[in-house]
């Protein structure tokens, strides 16, 4: 207890670092162009609203932009209205209700959806968030809010997944510091990359770069953990964690500072551990799914098993995911509603799954990673040809093309926790079987 | 009946070769000590559970009750943030250690080593 409350401490101490930074999942934070207000008055004929801005009660007139009705404009209630520089002066180019009424069907959707995300992140240490988000914004939440609120919820549920993790003895506080400190400075950096690709790119370039990045990631690691986790499954030895070839080239470089971690049981260079956690964070801000680029550094270039990188992955994602909801909340974009609806589930699934790593062995948990890694990967694949054609790359897609490609990107992502949902019970339900008969037989044997 | 009065029927019916009543006689601490041999399975912690459990769906019910009141607060932005912040804090260390409590009843623990 006495360590979390250290790394709750450290977190607090890291604000100044973090003020700018957004956090790994909440890519550039809240859009400067975007306005928080509220409508008092829609002029259907000259297409105009009049638009009271929150923070100061200034007034303004706004022009609807081409795309945008009448009947889209609630009077009265918290929108954010997203300006269209482009298209001239005081031209609004959306206007989003920024909080929705809640419906039963929203609240039972969160909350399956936060149970099956809780689990898969108590399990390979992150998870969730790449399929809250866009599932939050089908419901009709706003981007902005979707991100806000989800990022509120990863922190609490990270914490007392690390909490539990770290008392079963796999989470390695001070590896979480170190990679978290560096991947904030690494998401800095990744801005930088993204704001300059935007601006020599536009929109559409920006959004082709992240996806082809992303895809590419996801494939090439997501298939490499498959095949080392194929190969431990074979080989069925009793710890399951062997190090690779490249963890041991690193470890073998000894120039100080030198870095102990008790309990992944490592001691490698500061130059290998810190250039680990910018590029994890580099990436972060890319592709919004850190864990998937943390997780395997911790194994594969520092050497730590997958059961200590998805457990110290949990510290990682409380310390970042902490600072991107300051960050958020400073815009008041978060909806504490949506963000603890997701909590009452995902809290009591991040425990069952971290209660799920002490029953199975090491390669299932890479499994779990590397197969949720691939279908997402096809998620945003399915994305990339709509990106391709916005730059005029190959010819316009046909509205049914779109709605096919959408409709395979959404369900890969539910394929994905589904799929995780089942290897994941499954695997426990073995192992406590297993377990069961075990203790049972011995318990046999000691009475006779 | 006194202390004594106990101590002593306890003692008559120890002498007489009941040690089984003479203990239950003496009070719980004797039939406490052996409920706590190491082959005891663990109690489940469903007061705990129950007490975290209520304490949790109050203040879901408070959120949802005073909605409009929630909303318009936590999303001022600002040195409001503290609320959206310390909430999601609270509700960890409340609902948490009640889904850790949950689990434990329904038989599922981690597996020691």
């Amino acid at each position: 207890m006495k360590k979390l409350l250290i790394v709750i401490l450290a977190a607090l101490l890291m604000m100044p670092l973090a003020a700018n930074t957004a956090s790994a999942a909440g890519g550039a934070g809240p859009d400067k162009d975007m306005l928080k207000g509220i409508i008092t008055q829609v002029d259907e004929a000259n297409r105009t609203f009049t638009f009271v801005r929150e923070s100061d009660n200034q007034t303004f007139t706004f022009i609807m932009g081409e795309e945008m009705a009448a009947s889209d404009l609630s009077l009265n209630a918290k929108v954010m209205v997203n300006l269209d520089k482009h298209a001239g002066e005081g031209v609004a180019k959306s206007v989003d209700r920024m909080f929705l009424d809640m419906k039963m069907k929203t609240v039972i959707s969160l909350m399956v959806i936060g149970l099956i995300g809780g689990l898969l992140s108590g399990f390979i240490g992150s998870g969730g968030a790449f399929v809250l988000t866009p599932a939050m914004m089908s419901l009709g939440v706003p981007g902005a809010v979707a991100v806000a609120s989800n990022m509120c919820h990863k922190f609490p549920k990270a914490m007392v997944g690390a909490y539990k993790r770290y008392k079963y003895g796999q989470a390695d506080l001070k590896l979480g510091l170190v990679m978290a400190s560096t991947a904030i400075i690494g998401v800095q950096i990744g801005i930088q990359i993204q704001k300059a690709i935007l601006q020599a790119w536009g929109n559409a370039g920006s959004n082709l770069y992240v996806s082809v990045v992303f895809v590419l990631t996801l494939v090439l690691v997501g298939g490499y953990v498959f095949s080392d986790a194929r190969k431990l499954a074979r080989k069925q030895n009793d710890t399951g964690h062997e190090i690779g070839k490249l963890a041991l080239a690193m470890q073998k470089i000894t120039i100080p500072p030198m870095m102990h971690f008790k309990t992944a049981n490592v001691r490698i260079s500061a130059w290998v551990t810190v250039p680990v956690g910018l590029f994890t964070g580099i990436l972060a801000a890319t592709i919004a799914v850190g864990g998937f680029i943390g997780v395997p550094g911790m194994m594969y270039v520092i050497g730590a098993s997958a059961v200590v990188a998805s457990a110290t992955e949990l510290v990682i994602a409380f310390v970042m995911g902490f600072w991107g909801s300051v960050q958020w909340g400073l815009s008041g974009l978060i909806d504490i509603r949506l963000t603890l609806l997701i909590l009452s589930t995902s809290l009591i699934g991040v425990q069952l799954g971290a209660l799920g790593t002490t029953y199975v062995k090491d390669y299932i948990i890479k499994i779990v990673m590397a197969s949720v890694m691939l279908i997402v990967a096809v998620s945003r694949g399915a994305k990339v040809p709509g990106y391709l054609a916005d730059l005029n790359l190959i010819q316009a897609l046909t509205p049914s093309t779109i709605d096919t490609l959408e409709a395979i990107s959404f369900w890969a992502l539910v394929a994905a926790l589904a799929t995780a949902g089942v290897i994941i019970t499954g695997a426990m339900v073995k192992g406590m079987m297993s377990h069961r008969a075990e203790t049972q037989s011995a318990l046999a044997d000691a009475r006779k | 009946m006194t202390t004594f009065d106990k101590n002593m029927a306890a003692a008559a019916f120890a002498e007489a070769g009941d040690h089984k009543g003479a203990r239950e006689m003496l009070g719980n601490g004797a039939g406490q000590k052996q409920n706590k041999t190491p082959e005891a399975a663990p109690t489940k912690p469903y007061a705990k559970a129950f007490v975290l459990g209520a304490i949790s769906v109050s203040a879901y019910v408070m959120l949802f009750t005073n909605e409009a009141w929630v909303m318009e607060t936590f999303t001022r932005g600002g040195i409001y943030t503290l609320f959206p912040v310390l909430a999601a804090f609270f509700f960890s260390f409340v609902h948490g250690p009640f889904g850790s409590d949950l689990l434990s009843c329904l038989g599922l623990e981690a597996r020691k080593k």
